[in-house]
């Protein structure tokens, strides 16, 4: 349904649509699309009676980018550093997404030192993306310092990702059928040095945040989903982790070489924002015993396959899902191939889209305050919802 | 599993994959009218909904639904063909609520009409815009049997639109 056949000529088109079904006493609230908590340009429009929701409905495409089109007009290495931008918070999530769909519609053999360096760097930025959830998340809820702490600690980790990558944010440094470059010792004795350090950093978090009697009065009991829900909305990552769900794509859909570490899926059972919040920060330990693990055993080797495709190279006819892990849930490409130069299509499958998907059902019924931690315990990345 | 999964139900082909080559376990066509009440069977089934997307061939539009299990994973895929020129289906909305923005999006893409949908309004492009940008020109749309993953067909009706064609007999080997 479109402007006319709505029979509006003015106005705003998402407000009309909304107010269509609002009740003469309540109030309609348009938050954002620039609001200090929606991180980015989110808008959610409420009907609030007193401080209570009674409906939501997040309003997206300000950040729509047509990245799906992209990929049409573009062969697959035009098309690398688009994932850097998808979700800026956890770049190499997206990286792995689309270099893997790739490789397993091609059938390609990626080098074991080439899987390593991926698992190290993704698992870095994982905590880099968790380190910039937790400062925002707490902002939110109206704590200014931890975001300070939390950047302290990013900003030692991006130095460290800048020399395996090349760059702090946008990382876009895996290649069909490898990683662009070697990790140096500098790197690897950068790591070492600095896995020590986090781990004495995250009892301190805890201390600090975790045991504050305000951040649990605001997160506990509120937000809480349970399994149906995550199924009916296709919620994934810390959502259904954090509702008692041991599901995570890396070892669901067996990324490669995760099997060959000893860690565990951080899980949660209470359902609520606090439990969302426990498994991000359980999830940053279990990375820091990822990376280690794998520096320890990391294999000696080249870092491309042999015959690696060129930048001319076309994908082969045919079709292929690849999934993994992100920061904020399953990421997965769905890219179908005529064998021409560029795609014939590819899919973005977004966790944030989904998880975002599910906040209106949730909502309901809460007091806006805490409408919006459950909005922050989403961990909303809004290029990754809009695409 | 989903061969008796959908028992009951009018479906076109089944089709096993490989998950290791197409990352999919399971590709099942069916008919438009089946679609609601496949979804009503994997949400019984504790499945949940990855994603659904649109592929603009030369046959029609190809609806793919993703659903996948959290405790035994097998990425099921849903295909529905409908015709370009008549290009609408059920929505399933009503059994997978996420299923909503991913339907919106569809429709801002390609045009495709999902009857049901209980919010049918532009989702991500803007309200004023009336071109869908991923629907393909004519001469540049490929035939299905060069995308789709079908896999080992387990059962399938006679006239399914996808049927590989028969293997050719080996040729007699000279002396």
């Amino acid at each position: 349904m479109r402007y006319e056949e709505m029979g509006l000529t003015e106005g705003d088109f998402y407000s009309r649509n909304f107010q269509k079904g609002a009740r003469e006493d309540t109030l309609i609230l348009n938050l954002g699309p620039q609001h200090p908590a929606t991180h980015g340009v989110l808008r959610v429009i409420v009907e609030l009676d007193g401080e209570y929701v009674i409906r939501a409905e997040p309003v997206i495409g300000y950040l729509h980018r047509m990245h799906e089109k992209m990929a049409e007009v573009r062969s697959i290495y035009q098309y690398l550093p688009n994932m850097g931008r998808v979700d800026y918070g956890h770049a190499l999530g997206w990286n792995w997404a689309l270099v893997g769909a790739v490789e397993k519609l091609a059938g390609f053999e990626v080098p074991e030192r080439a899987q390593y360096i991926r698992v190290i760097t993704t698992e870095l930025n994982r905590i880099t993306s968790h380190l910039l959830w937790w400062g925002a998340f707490t902002l939110d809820l109206g704590a200014i310092t931890p975001i300070m702490y939390a950047f302290d600690d990013r900003e030692r980790m991006l130095d460290i990702l800048q020399m395996a990558t090349g760059s702090r944010l946008t990382h876009s440094s895996f290649r069909v059928g490898g990683v662009c470059a070697d990790i140096n010792d500098t790197f690897i004795e950068a790591c070492k040095e600095f896995i020590p350090h986090m781990r004495g950093r995250l009892p301190m978090y805890r201390d600090l945040v975790t045991g504050n009697i305000i951040l649990r009065k605001r997160l506990e009991g509120v937000g809480v989903f349970d399994a149906d829900l995550c199924r009916r909305y296709g919620g994934s990552g810390p959502v259904v982790r954090g509702s008692g769900i041991a599901y995570d794509a890396r070892k669901a859909e067996a990324t490669p070489m995760y099997d060959r570490f000893d860690w565990k899926v951080a899980v949660q059972t209470g359902g609520d924002s606090m439990a969302r919040y426990l498994v991000r920060m359980d999830e940053m330990e279990q990375s820091l015993n990822i990376i280690e693990q794998a520096l320890a055993s990391l294999p000696e080797g080249k870092v491309m396959m042999p015959k690696a495709p060129k930048v001319t190279w076309q994908v082969p006819k045919g079709e292929a899902y690849f999934a993994t892990e992100g920061a904020r849930g399953k990421v997965g490409i769905h890219l179908v191939s005529d064998g021409g130069k560029n795609p014939y299509k590819i899919k973005l499958r977004s966790p944030c889209f989904s998880n975002l998907s599910l906040f209106a059902e949730a909502a309901r019924g809460t007091l806006l305050a805490d409408a919006l931690a459950i909005l922050g315990s989403l961990d909303l990345v809004i290029p990754e919802i809009d695409r | 599993m989903i061969d008796t999964l959908f028992e009951g139900l009018a479906v076109q082909c089944v089709g096993r994959c490989d998950p290791a080559k197409t990352g999919l376990a399971w590709s099942v066509f069916l008919a438009p009218s089946e679609l609601l009440a496949a979804a009503r069977r994997l949400y019984e089934a504790l499945y949940f909904i990855e994603d659904l997307t649109a592929i603009d061939a030369r046959e029609g539009y190809l609806l793919v639904y993703h659903f996948d299990h959290m405790d035994k994973p097998g990425r099921v895929a849903l295909r529905v063909l409908i015709p370009h020129d008549a290009a609408a289906l059920p929505s399933i909305a009503p059994v997978f609520q996420g299923a909503e923005w991913h339907e919106r999006e569809t429709t801002d893409f390609y045009g495709i009409r999902f009857d049901g949908n209980p919010n049918p309004v532009p989702l991500l492009l803007p309200p004023e815009m009336t071109d869908h940008p991923l629907q393909k020109d004519p001469e540049k749309r490929a035939p299905l049997a060069t995308l789709v993953a079908v896999g080992d067909i387990v059962r399938s009706t006679a006239d399914f639109f996808l049927l590989p064609p028969e293997a050719p007999k080996p040729e007699a080997s000279g002396a």
